[in-house]
Order: C-alpha cells, then sequence, then structure tokens
C-alpha cells in the first residue's frame, strides 16, 4: 500500500489549467523528486496536495493519504478546512523556497515550533514542549540556544534548518520540500540536502522534493517525475530516468545539463518556451518544441508504463536510440 | 540589542525642537512686529510705548532678547495673555488635559476601528465589504472635520437632541460624586470624539489595508496555514502583528493632522482646550497665548513622533539589532 | 511589461516620462476610459467651470441682504437664505473661484518649492542636503495647521496671503519624494555616463534627473491641490479667510457664527461641505489614479 495516491489532479484558474491531470503514487519512506520548468505546475501541485491553494485557483481529483499510524486511509479531496487543519503538519509538511520569508519575522523561532506543537497534541507540558523543540534543533544540527532568536538573527541555511525542524515538529510521514536549497550558496545546499536524506533514513521520511536542479534531484530521490505543462510527462526510477530517458523533453533537459568532468559539448537550450495555459497547443503539450513531432503527435499522449517502473508520455516511447533530430519543428509550431 | 538608533531619533527630536524654539522666537519677534502687538494701546504716549518696550525686553540687542526668550521658554515662562492678563503656561496648563483626553479618545478609536476596518477589506479583497470600506474612509478623508462635528451637533443635539452640542460638562451643575462629574463629561465628550475619529479613520484604514494586503501575500501565512493553523487564526496572530508595524510608523505622519482637528472640532464643539485657547488668541489678537499654543502643539507632535519610534522598537525585534 | 523597462539606452526611466507620447496617451487613457478617471475629471471640470462663470449664472447678488433671514429651502432661494437674508445657492457659485484658485496656486508653489529642495538636496547631496534635510524633515514634523495659523495672523489674511501661507508649509513631502527618486537616478548608468561625458550639472539636470522625476511631482502636486482646498477651508472657517470674498470655508464659518447649527439651518451648512467633500474627493481620486500609473509599485494595492 502507498502512503499517498494522487489520481487525476487537476487545477484550474480560471478555467485555464494549471495543472492537467496528474497521476502518481509515493511510497512510505520514499523520496520523489518532481522537476520541470518554472511555470509546469510543481509548486501548485505541491500547494494542491496541502489544499493550500488561493481561492482563485480551483483544484480537483483524488488524494488518498495512508498514514501508518492512522486506521483509515485520509481522503483529502472530501476534507474541509477544518479537516484540513487535522492533516497538516500532523501528516504532511512543507518546507518552502526562499527560508527567508518562511518564518514570522516578529516571533521567536521556537515560539513558532512551540505553536505548531500545540496545535497538534493535546495540551502537552511547557516543559515537554521545551525538550522536544531543543532536540528538534540537535537533529537539523543548530544548537539549542538558536530557538531563541528571531528569523532575522540566523544565517540562510540556519534559517533553512530551521524550518526543516519546524517541518518536523509534529513527526509527519511526508514533508514536501520546495525548492529547498535555491536561497543558498553551494556548500548550504550540499549540507541541507544531506540533511534531508539523513533525516529521510533515520525516521523513515517520505519526501517530494521539487526542483528545477536535476542535479539536486538525482542526488537525492529514488523516482523522479518530469513535469511539463501541467502535466507528468515521464516518471521512473532515478537510475532509469537519468539512464534511459523516455520522453523527447526529459532527454532535452538532460541534455542542457552541464557535465562536470564530461565532454564539453555545447549546451543546447530548447528552442521555444513552454505554452501559456490559455494556449494549450493540441494533442502532445510539448509537440511544437519538439524535434521528433509527427502527425500522430496531434492525438493526446497518455502516460504509460514503457519499461518497469518507467512510463513515460510519448508515442514513440519506448526509445532505444535518440536519432539525429531532421529539422526543428519549433520553426513551423507557435511560440 | 543597541540602543543607538533609539538615541539617534531622540537626538532628531531635540534637534527639532530646538528649531522650533528659534523659529518661533523670530516669526514674532521679527517677522511680527512686536509694536502691533502693543496696539492694543492705541492711545498710548511714545513714552509709555517705550516703557512697554522696555518691560518687554524689546529694547536690547537681538541676541540678548533670544537668549532671554530660550531661558524664559524652558522656564515656561511664556508670557501673559494679552485678553486674561493671566500667564500663558496658566492658560495651557488648564487647557492641555481636556484637548489630551479629546485627542487621546480620539486616536485610540480611530486607531482600533481603522486597523480593524483594514483587516476586513484587505481579507476581503475586491468584494462589496472592501468597495464600501474604501469609499466610506475616502469619504471621511476628503470631509472637513469641523464639517463633520457641525453635522453631528445638527443630527444629534438639535434635530434628536440626545448629546450637549458644546462644552464639557453641564454648565452650573453641582456633580455628587466624582463618577457623576465624569459621566457627565464623558456625556459631552461623544460627539467631539466621534468628530475626531471620523476624520482619523480614513487614514488608519488605507494604511492598514494596504499593509495587510502586503503582509497576506508573505511566505510565512502559506507556512502558518501549512501548519494547520486556521486562516483566522493566522491572520490573528500573524499577519495582524506584521501589518502593525507600518501602521506605526505612518500614524506618526497623523499626529500633524491630529492638532490641526483639535483646533477646529475644539473651536465647533466649544471644547475648552488648546484649540479652542489658540482660536480664542486669533480672533484676539492674542499674539504670546498664540505663540504659547503653537510651541506646545509643536513639542506634542514631536514628542507623539518619538513616542511612535519607541513603540516601533518595542515592537519590532529587526531594528532592535540593527 | 510596463514602462519601466523601456529604452534602456534612452535614459531608463524609472518612471514614464510625462513629456513622451506614450506616458501621456496612457494617461489620457486613464482618465477618460475609467469610469474612475471620468468621474473625477468630471467633477473637477464642472467646479473649474463654476469657478469661472459662477457670478455669472448667480441668480441672486450673493452679498445682497433681506429680510428673509435663514429661511429654508424656497422657490426663490432653492438652498434657503444666510443670516442675512442672502441667497445660499448664489454664495455657494461664487464660493468655487477662491477653493479652485487657493487650490491649484498653492499646488504650484508647493510643488516648484519641493522640487526645488527636493533635486538640489538630492542631486548635490554634501553641504547642500545636510542643511536641506532637516529643514524638510522639520516642515514634515511640524503641525501645519497651527503654522499655518500663525502665519496668515501675523501676516493680515488676504487671497495671496492664503496662497502663499498654504504653499510654503505644504512642500515638504513632495521635496521627501523629489529627494529620494533623484538620490536612485544620480546612481543610474545614463548619469554617470553623462557627467563621465563631461556634462554639467544644469544639463544633467535638464535632460536627464527632471525628466525622469515631472511625473512624480505632478502626481503629488495633485494630491497636494487636495490638501490645500481643505486648509484655504479650515482656515477661513477660523476667520482667516480673505474677508472680501465668499468661500466655502467662510460660509460656513459665518454659518456656524450665525447660530446655523443650533436653529437647525442644514441647508446653510451642508452644502458649502459638501461641496469641499466632492471636490477633494474627486481631486485625491486623479492624485491616486495618477500615483499608481507612475509608481506601478503601488498598483496591486488599491
Amino acid at each position: 500500500m502507498s502512503l499517498l495516491e494522487v489520481s487525476d489532479l487537476r487545477v484550474h484558474h480560471r478555467g485555464e489549467p494549471i495543472v492537467d491531470g496528474v497521476d502518481f503514487e509515493l511510497g512510505a519512506g520514499e523520496a520523489l523528486g518532481l522537476a520541470g520548468e518554472s511555470g509546469c505546475g510543481k509548486t501548485t501541485t505541491a500547494l494542491a496536495l496541502m489544499k493550500l491553494l488561493p481561492p482563485t485557483l480551483k483544484q480537483s481529483g483524488r488524494l488518498t493519504l495512508r498514514p501508518p499510524e492512522a486506521e483509515e486511509p485520509i481522503n483529502i479531496e472530501k476534507r474541509t478546512e477544518a479537516g484540513m487543519g487535522l492533516v497538516r503538519w500532523r501528516h504532511i509538511s512543507l518546507v518552502f523556497q526562499g527560508a527567508m520569508n518562511s518564518l514570522d519575522p516578529v516571533q521567536r523561532v521556537d515560539t513558532q515550533i512551540a505553536e505548531a506543537i500545540r496545535l497538534h497534541e493535546a495540551r502537552p507540558k511547557a516543559k515537554e514542549v521545551r525538550e522536544r523543540i531543543s532536540e528538534l534543533l540537535k537533529t537539523v544540527g543548530l544548537t539549542p540556544g538558536l530557538g531563541r532568536r528571531y528569523p532575522h538573527q540566523l544565517s540562510g541555511g540556519q534559517r533553512q534548518r530551521m524550518m526543516i525542524a519546524l517541518a518536523l515538529a509534529c513527526r509527519p510521514s511526508l514533508v514536501i520540500a520546495d525548492e529547498p536549497t535555491t536561497a543558498l550558496d553551494v556548500v548550504m545546499q550540499a549540507q541541507v540536502l544531506q540533511l534531508l536524506e539523513n533525516l529521510r533514513e533515520q525516521l523513515g521520511l517520505a519526501l517530494i522534493l521539487i526542483s528545477h536542479d536535476l542535479g539536486v534531484l538525482a542526488e537525492t530521490c529514488d523516482r523522479i517525475a518530469i513535469m511539463y505543462a501541467g502535466r507528468i510527462v515521464e516518471i521512473g526510477s532515478v537510475d532509469s530516468v537519468f539512464g534511459a530517458p523516455q520522453h523527447p523533453y526529459t532527454k532535452r533537459l538532460l541534455e542542457s545539463l552541464p557535465v562536470i568532468g564530461g565532454e564539453r559539448g555545447l549546451a543546447t537550450p530548447i528552442p521555444g518556451g513552454p505554452p501559456d495555459p490559455g494556449e494549450m497547443p493540441e494533442g502532445c503539450r510539448f509537440r511544437p518544441r519538439c524535434p521528433y513531432a509527427a502527425e500522430r503527435c496531434l492525438e493526446d499522449p497518455r502516460l504509460r508504463e514503457v519499461a518497469p517502473g518507467h512510463a513515460s508520455a510519448c508515442h514513440f516511447a519506448p526509445w532505444s536510440e535518440w536519432p539525429a533530430p531532421a529539422a526543428p519543428a519549433a520553426a513551423e509550431g507557435k511560440g | 540589542m543597541s540602543g543607538r538608533w533609539l538615541v539617534g531619533k531622540a537626538t532628531a527630536a531635540l534637534l527639532t525642537f530646538a528649531f522650533v524654539i528659534v523659529f518661533n522666537f523670530f516669526l514674532f519677534r521679527v517677522m511680527g512686529d512686536p509694536t502691533t502687538q502693543l496696539a492694543r494701546l492705541p492711545r498710548a504716549t511714545p513714552q509709555e510705548i517705550q516703557k512697554l518696550k522696555a518691560d518687554y525686553g524689546l529694547d536690547r540687542p537681538l541676541l540678548g532678547q533670544f537668549a532671554d526668550y530660550v531661558g524664559d521658554t524652558l522656564r515656561l515662562d511664556l508670557g501673559v495673555s494679552q485678553t486674561t492678563r493671566r500667564t500663558v503656561w496658566a492658560e495651557i496648563k488648564d487647557a492641555l488635559p481636556w484637548t489630551l483626553l479629546l485627542v487621546g479618545t480620539g486616536t485610540l478609536l480611530a486607531t482600533v476601528l481603522g486597523s480593524w476596518m483594514g483587516v476586513v477589506a484587505a481579507t476581503r479583497r475586491g468584494k462589496r465589504a472592501d468597495d464600501g470600506l474604501l469609499g466610506f474612509s475616502l469619504f471621511t478623508y476628503a470631509a472637513p472635520e469641523y464639517w463633520i462635528g457641525i453635522i453631528l451637533i445638527i443630527l444629534f443635539a438639535v434635530e434628536i437632541p440626545i448629546f450637549p452640542a458644546g462644552q464639557q460638562v453641564t454648565p452650573g451643575a453641582e456633580f455628587s460624586s466624582f463618577i457623576d462629574n465624569a459621566l457627565d463629561v464623558a456625556n459631552h465628550l461623544v460627539l467631539p470624539a466621534t468628530a475626531m475619529t471620523l476624520m482619523l479613520l480614513g487614514q488608519y484604514f488605507l494604511i492598514m489595508r494596504s499593509s495587510m494586503v502586503d503582509v497576506l501575500t508573505e511566505d510565512f501565512v502559506t507556512v502558518k496555514r501549512a501548519t494547520g493553523l486556521s486562516w483566522d487564526r493566522v491572520v490573528r496572530r500573524h499577519a495582524v502583528p506584521n501589518a502593525l508595524l507600518p501602521l506605526v510608523t505612518l500614524s506618526a505622519i497623523q499626529f500633524g493632522a491630529v492638532v490641526g482637528g483639535a483646533i477646529t472640532i475644539e473651536t465647533v464643539f466649544s471644547w475648552p482646550g488648546l484649540g479652542l485657547l489658540s482660536f480664542d488668541a486669533i480672533n484676539d489678537k492674542d499674539y504670546p497665548v498664540l505663540q504659547g499654543t503653537f510651541l506646545v502643539f509643536s513639542a506634542g507632535v514631536i514628542l507623539a513622533n518619538f513616542a511612535a519610534d519607541c513603540l516601533y522598537f518595542y515592537l519590532d525585534p529587526r531594528v532592535q539589532s540593527k | 511589461m510596463t514602462e519601466v523597462q523601456t529604452a534602456p539606452d534612452a535614459g531608463t526611466p524609472v518612471v514614464a516620462p510625462a513629456g513622451s507620447s506614450a506616458g501621456d496617451r496612457s494617461v489620457r487613457e486613464l482618465f477618460l476610459h475609467t469610469w474612475r478617471g471620468r468621474i473625477g475629471l468630471g467633477i473637477v471640470g464642472l467646479f473649474v467651470l463654476t469657478a469661472i462663470f459662477g457670478s455669472l449664472i448667480a441668480p441672486d447678488d450673493p452679498n445682497a441682504s433681506s429680510l428673509a433671514v435663514l429661511k429654508g429651502i424656497s422657490a426663490d432661494h432653492p438652498l434657503g437664505t444666510t443670516e442675512f437674508g442672502s441667497d445660499v445657492f448664489s454664495q455657494l457659485l461664487v464660493g468655487a473661484q477662491v477653493s479652485i484658485i487657493v487650490g491649484f496656486s498653492a499646488a504650484v508653489i508647493s510643488a516648484v518649492l519641493g522640487a526645488a529642495v527636493g533635486l538640489a538636496g538630492g542631486y548635490f547631496g554634501g553641504w547642500t542636503d545636510r542643511i536641506l534635510d532637516p529643514l524638510e524633515n522639520w516642515f514634515l514634523v511640524i503641525p501645519t495647521l497651527p503654522l499655518m495659523i500663525v502665519l496668515a495672523r501675523l501676516l493680515s489674511p488676504s487671497l495671496g496671503v492664503l496662497i502663499a501661507v498654504i504653499g510654503l508649509t505644504s512642500w515638504a513631502g513632495t521635496g521627501r519624494i523629489v529627494r529620494a527618486q533623484v538620490l536612485t537616478l544620480r546612481e543610474r548608468a545614463f548619469v554617470e555616463r553623462a557627467r563621465a561625458l563631461g556634462a554639467g550639472d544644469l544639463y544633467i539636470i535638464r535632460t536627464h534627473i527632471l525628466p525622469n522625476t515631472l511625473p512624480l511631482i505632478f502626481a503629488n502636486t495633485v494630491l497636494i491641490v487636495a490638501v490645500a482646498i481643505l486648509s484655504e477651508s479650515a482656515l477661513a472657517f477660523l476667520g482667516l479667510g480673505d474677508p472680501t470674498r465668499i468661500s466655502w470655508g467662510t460660509m460656513l464659518e459665518n454659518a456656524f457664527n450665525a447660530g446655523a447649527p443650533s436653529a437647525g439651518a442644514w441647508w446653510y451648512v451642508i452644502p458649502p461641505g459638501l461641496c469641499i467633500t466632492t471636490l477633494v474627493l474627486a481631486v485625491s481620486i486623479l492624485g491616486y489614479m495618477l500615483e499608481e500609473h507612475v509608481n506601478p509599485r503601488l498598483r496591486e494595492h488599491r
């Protein structure tokens, strides 16, 4: 039984699709990477999982959570706002991008962690809460004394660790981390990623890691899902997706990665830009930018398994080899 | 924590006040020809005027006069009223509590109501409640406060006589207890304080609204909701305290307007505060009183500004560690 | 994309320059194609026309006294009469003149002063700024109405004195805004380039600084018109208006002194105040719209 089951998740903004039929499953303790260009619907998906979207965005689709300590599965899509209050942080917590503004600037950080603990536990003793907090801070590699500080008195790395401590405060079974390392320098990035990985092993946390940085995901995740224009176009284990990509978009994404120590070829940027949610192209959404686009691509491709545990939404998958593209289709397509 | 920021603010406040004193001196002694102040003795002989000038120290060199003036001012010797012949400071001391009562009540009500309205509007942005509150506060901002005062009198003292139209206590009334007395004053306070509140409400509302709109887009609001806090609690516990910070600094700008309102509103309601005192001084050309009230008004505004800075220092931890 | 990013080489305007055709067109669009703009412009236009032609279309001599003292609405007097039996409606029409003249002239003085002080302090910095900045601060902190009262009392009240007094006491806000804008402009690449090419200060101010500051000054000035109209009415109400002219403020003063409130003579009290409110509201709306237009950062807030 998987921990989280997402099926046909859709998010609309004034009738325009932002997320358009996303399905995936996540096992307990598993780390799933969600990758794609900015604006492809990664963050929207993350917020939809916790029903945190602003009222102008409407979501639909089934979200089933099966936390180990709960007897019945939780149907998130059916929960009211009050009902979500019991699910949020208790079962799923969130580490936001840009730790700068993720904490209330006029409250001490331990007050903010205590607030979360008190919210989800029946009358904890003040002393217990204090001990929990200092333990949490130690877990994320901070000295407990830092809890008495205000957010602006912490460094960027400390703040992000504090955010992770906050995320762990109620012992959730799933943590969603949205670009957790973007605002940090390279050394800090590595440390925070290492921390997330250790925590996952120690606490058996499941992790959804959202990043535009494929390198980060490759290091941390078991499986990876590539999103394009509101849909998952490829999903599979990190090894198989990186080793043998089955979607032209993934292929191009990987090609645009600089390879350290590798032959420094010309980084080929993907021609054109992602489509506007208001004017999605007919059929495959990557078609206008795809060098392999053909007649068949005017049909909507479905995400289907092309190798064990590896699915792709390309009509031509499985790809055993990638021929040199004839002519870029982008020239005739719009955009 | 460093108090250097506060010390800087205090120095600036003192400098501003020093400049007020210099300005006041030149305005009344140099620009306003002092002999015009003596013009209420039209038949005075040159000798008498000479003697008066000597009494006022007007025959001495300017610098000496200035030194005298500064010394006198710091000793609260602000001269003698030309109409009542009492010392200006005695007049001010009688009037000040009434102004503080009126201004304090008005400011308190306007802050509380205005920020509450701002929160309501910001959390219902673009809805009917927001539009309605925006329209109402723009109207109260544009309407002259003394006109609103007069309309309040017509409505609630003349047409439906439930409140007294003026003064601070019922004339000639004798009170058996302090509470009776206080209730009578409170009854007289209702209309002028309402006028004062309406005058200030709009600005506080607009500031709080835009400040709240800003704060509600911050990441930490989403994070707080993600921790399971209800929307109401996120607003109350986290958004409002953050949104109040700009309100504190920006409300300092309002203090000047508060003083202006005190003058006109006290005039309308015959409220015996500093405003009415300076209004009478305008009409009687009682320059020592006018000068004294201007000094006190300026000092009050400077002090209020400094108090706002202190409050900000206390509320925003980011300032304290600068 | 807004005007903010246009023409990087022509001097990267921080705000839409007023002189450019693009800026002009959108201001025109702003005022003529939004209902807020149309209403605001319509009301201000109506009051300006009243100020010009008010004395011609007034049904009565506004100063003529009669025995019909403090009478309510009637066929002869559509808004009743004053304590001297004069026609309130005629006084109202004539009174528009003072508000319009004082409002606009004082705002112009305030704009010129504020712009000059802000430009000088912001551009030259150093000692100029060290003297001008505290001066500006002082005028910002000091309560303006008492200051105006003191000045107006010392000089004897007339239209010119009112304009001067209001203009001289309300420029500090503009100065502050202009100074901040000039400070950022001064560091811009195109100004540094011009300076490196040997351009003089006056030339740089005229060609680079001023064009990029004017829209801001203009928007601010419109808002000051509203403040000036309110100030004039308050001074007049306190008995410091021009005694030879009828203004809405002096009407309220006379009504108040004649005991109109206690007589329940609402027809004498409500119209002048409503005129002030409407005009100030209309001018403020136009000012806020301009401010938003000039400063796109404000756009989301309102």
